[in-house]
């Protein structure tokens, strides 16, 4: 497509189209093995799927990363994520704003329920990295 | 991959429309120059009487690719209102003798919406489901047939997976039982052979862009024989034997009929053509990972594929394999998202009917082409069955 084309009117924003074409934070393999634990969440609705995988150090998100079975909207928006939040802090997912998430990639409405998917699995996600940690500080 | 390459995209949606033929544009043009064709073809005086006589070139060529009396040809804006006209204006013209009809659930919503809009008039609709193939079977349309059955309409080509119906047998078993024959035949004329002095067919509906002619235009041919008739859907003028008034665009019409010569004399060219490519692309896709073909084997035109892919979202799809032009498993509609009701009708679930893309092919199209689209689609596919849940466990 020439410059021109990629302006027509269409569903998917410059943003979604580059963050859908390279998905840099797909999980690539099974598990991660060492000592590191893995913490996995699958969430899914209306024939949309999607799992994160973090493995987290010290409270740092060292992975963060995705499958998703779903529009292209969906594929977009975990990724954005997974490049938000990788690297840093773990309470920064608290952060996850699905209005914010929507216009920054502007998401049509009638995407609501599919990013409503994604939070909810960053919600899961954050909740059972907060039991494992709990569960190893009572270990320790 | 290069700018070139994306400033050239790979049409095979040759279903949906083709680009005009050169011929065809060339025809048209004309009647735009100035001192060209432009009377009304109603009018009695000079200009009118050169453009009746150009109407009536392209009703004789295309009542010659059909092999019908020319005046036997009512021109319309395209299969959408020949299907109504056919459907609604048959039902009415017969409902004098009864009221029970009978289609498929696998047509076009031309088709379909037509007879929902009959049942709100109090006739009777039965809908028909096809095989696993997509093929009517014609002992359960021998079954349907009632004593006050008064019409049968069945599409020639389906339009996403191309699987022919056998029209000579339904419209023999129609002739027999004195009940009315109706063929879509968008998807099929210009590109297969249809002789209607041989077959027994009542009603045909035809678009001219579906065979390198101008969008807008179209042809509905109604047999002459006692019994057989439509009621007009419109009114206000006597062209077109009053059947369907109204001025008639001449540079369409000629287009069509231009469209139409090029069709008849391009026939078994084309055919042999479309063969090829099909063989060569499902050649090169059968072999994917989780990869279904959609309808028939055998009973095919073989301009159209359809295929499906296992753990493969359908609108995902569709966004990976930019720049190919194709159609997705939701057309014809495909502002809805939903399913399509055609794969469903075959057994398809909802995921595999999403995931589902019509490959469509014609004169234009090339081997290069085939190749790109092989390359393009087994990536994409790769890559979203990589990025599925599925494969995470």
């Amino acid at each position: 497509m020439t410059d021109t084309e990629t302006q027509l009117p269409g569903p998917y924003s410059a943003l979604v189209r580059a963050l859908f074409s390279d998905p840099r934070h797909v999980v690539s393999g099974p598990a991660a093995s060492g000592s590191q634990p893995e913490v996995r969440v699958a969430e899914s609705v209306a024939g949309a799927q999607i799992l994160l995988s973090a493995v987290t150090q010290n409270d740092v998100l060292v992975s963060l990363r995705f499958r998703v079975f779903g529009c292209p909207h969906l594929v977009a928006a975990a990724e954005w994520c997974c490049e938000r939040y990788e690297g840093g802090p773990v309470n920064k997912m608290g952060d996850f704003d699905v209005p914010r998430l929507m216009e920054t990639l502007g998401v049509p409405i009638e995407k609501f329920g599919r990013i409503l998917l994604l939070e909810d699995a960053i919600r899961s996600l954050c909740s059972q990295i907060d039991s494992a940690s709990g569960n190893q500080e009572r270990k320790g | 991959m290069s700018d070139a390459f994306f400033a050239n995209p790979v049409y095979l949606d040759y279903a949906a429309t083709t680009p005009l033929d050169t011929e065809v544009a060339a025809a048209m043009s004309a009647c735009f120059a100035a001192g060209s064709k432009f009377g009304n073809s109603s009018s009695m005086h000079l200009a009118g009487r050169r453009s009746q006589a150009a109407v009536d070139d392209a009703r004789h060529e295309l009542g010659l690719l059909l092999n019908v009396r020319p005046r036997d040809l009512v021109w319309t804006s395209g299969a959408t209102e020949s299907d109504n006209l056919a459907i609604i204006g048959a039902a009415r013209f017969r409902a004098h003798r009864g009221r029970h009809l009978i289609t498929m659930t696998t047509e076009h919503k031309a088709v379909l919406e037509a007879f929902d809009a009959l049942e709100k008039e109090g006739f009777k609709v039965t809908r028909l489901a096809p095989d696993s193939e997509g093929v009517l079977s014609l002992g359960d349309l021998a079954a349907a047939i009632r004593d006050d059955s008064q019409l049968v309409s069945v599409m020639h080509v389906n339009n996403e997976t191309g699987v022919i119906q056998d029209i000579a047998a339904i419209g023999a078993m129609c002739r027999e039982r004195d009940v009315l024959f109706h063929t879509d035949a968008a998807q099929s004329a210009g590109k297969l052979s249809i002789d209607l002095a041989r077959t027994p067919l009542d009603l045909l509906s035809l678009t001219a862009h579906k065979f390198y002619g101008p969008q807008g235009i179209g042809a509905l041919y109604i047999a002459n024989r006692p019994g057989c008739g439509v009621m007009p859907l419109f009114h206000g003028g006597g062209q077109e034997r009053r059947l369907r008034p109204g001025t008639l665009p001449l540079h369409q019409i000629i287009g069509l009929g231009v469209a139409a010569k090029r069709a008849r004399e391009r026939l078994s060219a084309d055919f042999e053509h479309v063969r090829i490519l099909r063989e060569k692309l499902w050649g090169g896709l059968k072999d994917l990972p989780g990869i279904t073909r959609n309808g028939s084997a055998d009973k095919h035109y073989p301009g159209i594929l359809n295929v499906s892919a296992a753990g493969v979202e359908g609108e995902s799809l569709m966004l990976a394999l930019e720049p190919l032009c194709v159609a997705s498993g939701s057309a014809c509609n495909t502002q809805s998202g939903e399913p399509s009701f055609v794969l469903k009708a075959l057994g398809c679930s909802d995921l595999e009917a999403q995931s589902a893309i019509r490959f469509s092919f014609g004169r234009e199209s090339t081997l290069q082409d085939i190749d790109l689209a092989i390359e393009i689609y087994s990536a994409a596919v790769l890559k979203l069955q990589a990025i599925s849940p599925e494969k995470a466990a």
